[in-house]
């Protein structure tokens, strides 16, 4: 349904409302008004409209309008799973000016990038299309070195390969979800079509979300990330064996639940894969 | 002490050298910026000689350390690693015919708000709290500008300056 057909019903309905008083029905700064949100209404939906309709086609490749409208989402989600984020503007400062100088050397410097501390003590760090970067408080204090930034650089990086590899956003590219979705899709009308639409737009993020706090990537992604990650690391300056130290205080941690990747590959296999320099 | 210089000097440079080891000399690289620089030596605060475009293929002609010597036609000259890309960057273009990537390197980038998907997507999950850290998030992210950066780089000795 596009944006038009969208007002004009809602215009419609608006004029032909039976029992509204007289001076409603020609209040037309009421009517406008109206009309306006009907307006934001149909271009929110056919925004998410047509990512999903994009998605459905199994795109060739997600464009950055698109990976925005996901990403946001995305990040909608791993924010309200883990207490929100941190307000304290000295922390998200730094966490900012390090993802941001990693950022400014990948090979996507011109994205959004965004870094925040989310208010969890469990120990991990996620990734979201289109720029969104979080690190728990509970690693963030991990990796909190008095004398360096190496340690907090390198899970950051990890984080940034994630998305310049646009990992998350090949599980759609795939083709790995909502076939029966897109099926729907393409049979209903243009109203059930945008319900169809939105429904799947939800499945997608759903299922990016699924992957960051339950299956996780599968383990050679992981791998490509750490490898990319320390790569970007390094040529920006931080230490080449700061994402081995890392996950080998995380290792020592073992014992502890909340101590590892809980959706990262087992860590002994991922320290063994890094170059033997660093 | 100054062999330990000169060692901390070596073991920076390979290290480097190590992370930019899929540049070879004879192969090509791609500018990913508006504006790439090209140095008269591999020095951050050497002569400008020259400034490519968005998406430019350049030739390597010369590797030290993190720095390359790149050629791109007639033009010539010194440009750190981290400012090149292996592959081709995407070439989508926006309303102003700018790369839609590459216009947002610029220092004049303004905030982005949540897309109003996102945001309807939030109110659908009864997630209007994340939505409302995520835009407070942003202004914090947003607050750390390109300048910002480009001196946190400098002072810390990282990127370029190492």
């Amino acid at each position: 349904m596009t944006t038009t057909r969208i007002a004009t019903t809602v215009l419609l309905a608006a004029v032909v409302l039976g029992g509204t008083p007289l001076h409603a029905q020609f209040n037309l700064g009421k009517l406008r008004e109206t009309v306006d949100q009907a307006k934001a209404a149909a271009a929110k939906a056919k925004e998410a409209a047509d990512s999903a309709a994009k998605i459905a086609k199994g795109v060739a490749g997600i464009g950055v309008e698109e990976e925005y409208v996901i990403g946001d989402s995305v990040a909608v989600e791993v924010v309200s799973r883990h207490g929100g984020v941190v307000r304290d503007e000295a922390i998200q400062r730094r966490v900012n000016l390090i993802g941001k100088a990693l950022a400014y050397y990948s090979s996507r410097p011109g994205i959004d990038w965004r870094f925040g501390v989310l208010a969890s003590d469990s120990v991990n760090a996620f990734s979201a299309p289109g720029g969104f970067v979080f690190i728990t408080r509970g690693l963030y204090e991990l990796v909190d070195d008095n004398d360096n930034d190496d340690a907090l650089a390198a899970v950051l990086a990890h984080e940034i390969a994630h998305i310049t590899e646009r990992h998350a956003l090949k599980i759609i590219e795939r083709g790995e979800l909502l076939s029966g979705a897109g099926d729907f899709a393409q049979r209903s009308s243009d109203l059930r079509r945008t319900d169809a639409e939105l429904r799947q737009f939800d499945l997608s993020v759903e299922e990016i979300i699924s992957t960051l706090f339950e299956k996780g990537f599968d383990p050679q992604t992981e791998y490509a990330a750490d490898l990319k990650g320390r790569e970007l690391a390094v040529t920006t300056g931080y230490a080449p064996g700061a994402l081995r130290k890392v996950l080998t205080r995380l290792q020592q941690r073992s014992g502890d639940p909340k101590a590892v990747f809980s959706t990262h590959p087992p860590l002994a296999e991922r320290i063994r894969r890094l170059p033997a320099d660093g | 002490m100054k062999t330990s210089v000169l060692l901390i000097c070596t073991v920076t440079a390979l290290s480097a050298a190590t992370a930019l080891a899929a540049f070879t000399r004879g192969g090509n690289a791609y500018t990913k910026r508006v504006e790439t620089v090209l140095r008269a030596e591999p020095r951050s605060l050497s002569e400008t000689v020259a400034r490519l475009g968005y998406a430019r293929t350049v030739r390597i002609e010369e590797v030290r350390g993190p720095w390359l010597r790149v050629r791109d036609g007639d033009q010539s000259g010194w440009v750190f690693g981290g400012n090149l890309a292996e592959e081709p960057p995407s070439e989508t273009r926006g309303l102003d015919g700018l790369p839609l990537e590459a216009s947002k390197t610029t220092a004049t980038a303004a905030a982005r708000p949540l897309t109003p998907a996102a945001k309807d997507y939030a109110e659908r999950k009864g997630a209007t709290n994340a939505e409302a850290d995520l835009e407070w998030l942003g202004a914090q992210s947003t607050a750390v500008t390109p300048e910002d950066v480009q001196a946190f780089l400098e002072a810390e000795k990282k990127g370029e300056f190492q």
